[in-house]
């Protein structure tokens, strides 16, 4: 039982010291850190409206490829606290690759995990 | 208990018993789905509860998306979450095949639920709920119904049984009358026969009479009274009697009844043919034997056409009359074989005749057919 539950808390210290994919890092959390906007709470939203990985996909690129308020998922309130964002300079194949990686990153179902009986 | 009281307590019975029991049967069964549907309904409506419990944490998982997310768990339900294209998330089961049209469903002895999430918290559109359906309730309606169904049958037969003797008191009252009537008479009838016959025997030796012709009308009269009182003897006795086994020459005691009926059969004016093989034996009573014999050749006699003609064969193990006459109707045929009842009530008699000769041929275990239709001469066939 000892053995088990020191096994889970070394998989969940790796769980949670695991870096972001360079990808992410470099072309969404950089921004968003340093503009302290909540790049877990914009991922609870899409997955709360749109549920699956392809929709979410889908919507992404079509927000970040014409970043407007009323193409965004964010209530109007949340501009009001966090900047428009401009549009990205990346080719489709980047960004599509970048959205995949960012929505692998956060992805709920490596998240959940079952009660230990 | 007579025989035709019992047939009419048994049809009664069989129709009071058949109809009650479809009606309680059907009872039953309504009863019993009404009661199923209320124990799945329970079952169900814990497995709705389960599901609010479900997501109202998934809300809450959601809202503070910890890591790690702990799914909520209980060893008495499985559960799982599907997103909007159906594909799993996560769960406690993941059950190869589920009915996404359905809200709740069964499959073997799973129960299940699906609840549409609305939002889609942590992603899922679909939660589905399962617990095994708890037969205990359902085992217990089954046993309280048989038991129910059991003793409502005991209850409804006897009182169809009080109910049905009741019906057929004054049918038993009636034939209970005619009994003692047939008694009554059949006592009363033994002295002044046995005296007309012993009389007519002797005025017949002793005496040279003028009057032939009425001689012989009294002794046919006195033989048909003869045979009568011996046939109403025989049906009041028959299963009291006690019966002398004996190797008995049937083609003797054949040509003899003949003989005793050749009154009668010179009256009509019958032309008898007789293909008796001799010496054909038959281990009988020798009472039962002419019994038998005299009815059949009686019926012959008296169901004839004036000049008709009767065809008498005797073969080792076979015996068939057959006489000319107006016929037995097919579907009569099996009816006149019991007591008191008659096909053609042109010519005189209490309808035992057939009667005797069915009860003598059951007793032996002989092979009675009667084999006849409308306009078509009567042969009755007696094998052994």
């Amino acid at each position: 039982m000892v053995n088990r539950l020191l096994l889970l808390l070394l998989f969940t210290t790796l769980a949670q010291s695991k870096e972001p994919p360079s990808l992410v890092q470099q072309n969404c959390l950089e921004c968003h850190s340093r503009q302290k906007i909540p790049s877990e709470l914009i991922y609870r939203r899409y997955l709360m409206k749109l549920s699956t990985h392809e929709r979410i996909a889908k919507y992404l690129f079509a927000y970040l490829k014409n970043p407007k308020i009323e193409n965004s998922i964010m209530p109007k309130q949340f501009f009001l606290k966090f900047p428009q964002k401009k549009a990205l300079d990346l080719n489709d194949t980047v960004l599509k690759e970048s959205i995949e990686a960012y929505l692998d990153y956060f992805d709920v179902r490596k998240k959940l995990q079952l009660r230990d009986k | 208990m007579l025989s035709s009281e019992k047939r009419s307590l048994i049809r009664f019975l069989v129709i009071y018993l058949g109809s009650t029991f479809v009606l309680f049967a059907l009872g039953t069964y309504i009863f019993y789905n009404f009661q199923k549907h209320q124990i799945l309904d329970s079952q169900n409506d814990k497995l709705q509860l389960k599901s609010e419990q479900i997501v109202q944490k998934l809300r809450e998982l959601h809202q503070t998306f910890d890591k790690p997310l702990l799914y909520p768990n209980d060893p008495s339900f499985d559960s799982a979450i599907y997103d909007l294209d159906k594909a799993y998330i996560f769960g406690t089961f993941n059950p190869k095949k589920i009915v996404w049209e359905k809200e709740f469903y069964r499959d073997g002895d799973k129960l299940f639920y699906l609840y549409r999430m609305q939002p889609y918290y942590l992603g899922a559109a679909y939660l589905l709920v399962s617990q095994t359906f708890n037969k205990k309730p359902l085992e217990a309606l089954v046993k309280m119904l048989v038991l129910f169904l059991i003793g409502a049958g005991v209850l409804l037969t006897l009182l169809g049984l009080f109910l049905g003797r009741l019906f057929t008191a004054p049918m038993r009252e009636s034939i209970e009358m005619m009994d003692r009537f047939i008694e009554d008479t059949t006592h009363e009838l033994n002295t002044p026969v046995s005296t007309i016959l012993s009389n007519i025997e002797l005025i017949d030796t002793l005496y040279e009479c003028e009057g032939k012709t009425e001689m012989k009308r009294i002794e046919m009269a006195s033989k048909t009274l003869s045979r009568l009182y011996e046939d109403l003897t025989f049906l009041k006795l028959n299963h009291n009697y006690h019966r002398k086994i004996e190797k008995l020459n049937l083609s003797n005691l054949l040509i003899e009844r003949l003989e005793f009926c050749d009154t009668l059969i010179e009256a009509k004016a019958i032309k008898v043919v007789k293909d008796i093989a001799p010496d054909i034996f038959i281990e009988m009573d020798r009472n039962d034997a002419i019994r038998l014999l005299d009815n059949i050749l009686s019926n012959a006699i008296k169901y004839n056409y004036k000049s008709g003609r009767i065809e008498v064969m005797l073969t080792a193990g076979k015996l068939e009359i057959i006489n000319d006459g107006e016929g037995i109707r097919k579907e009569d045929i099996r009816l006149i074989q019991r007591r008191f009842k008659r096909a053609n009530s042109s010519e005189g008699g209490f309808g035992i005749g057939l009667d005797i000769i069915g009860q003598i041929a059951k007793w032996y275990n002989f092979k009675l057919e009667i084999i006849s239709d409308t306009n078509q001469p009567t042969k009755v066939i007696i094998s052994w």
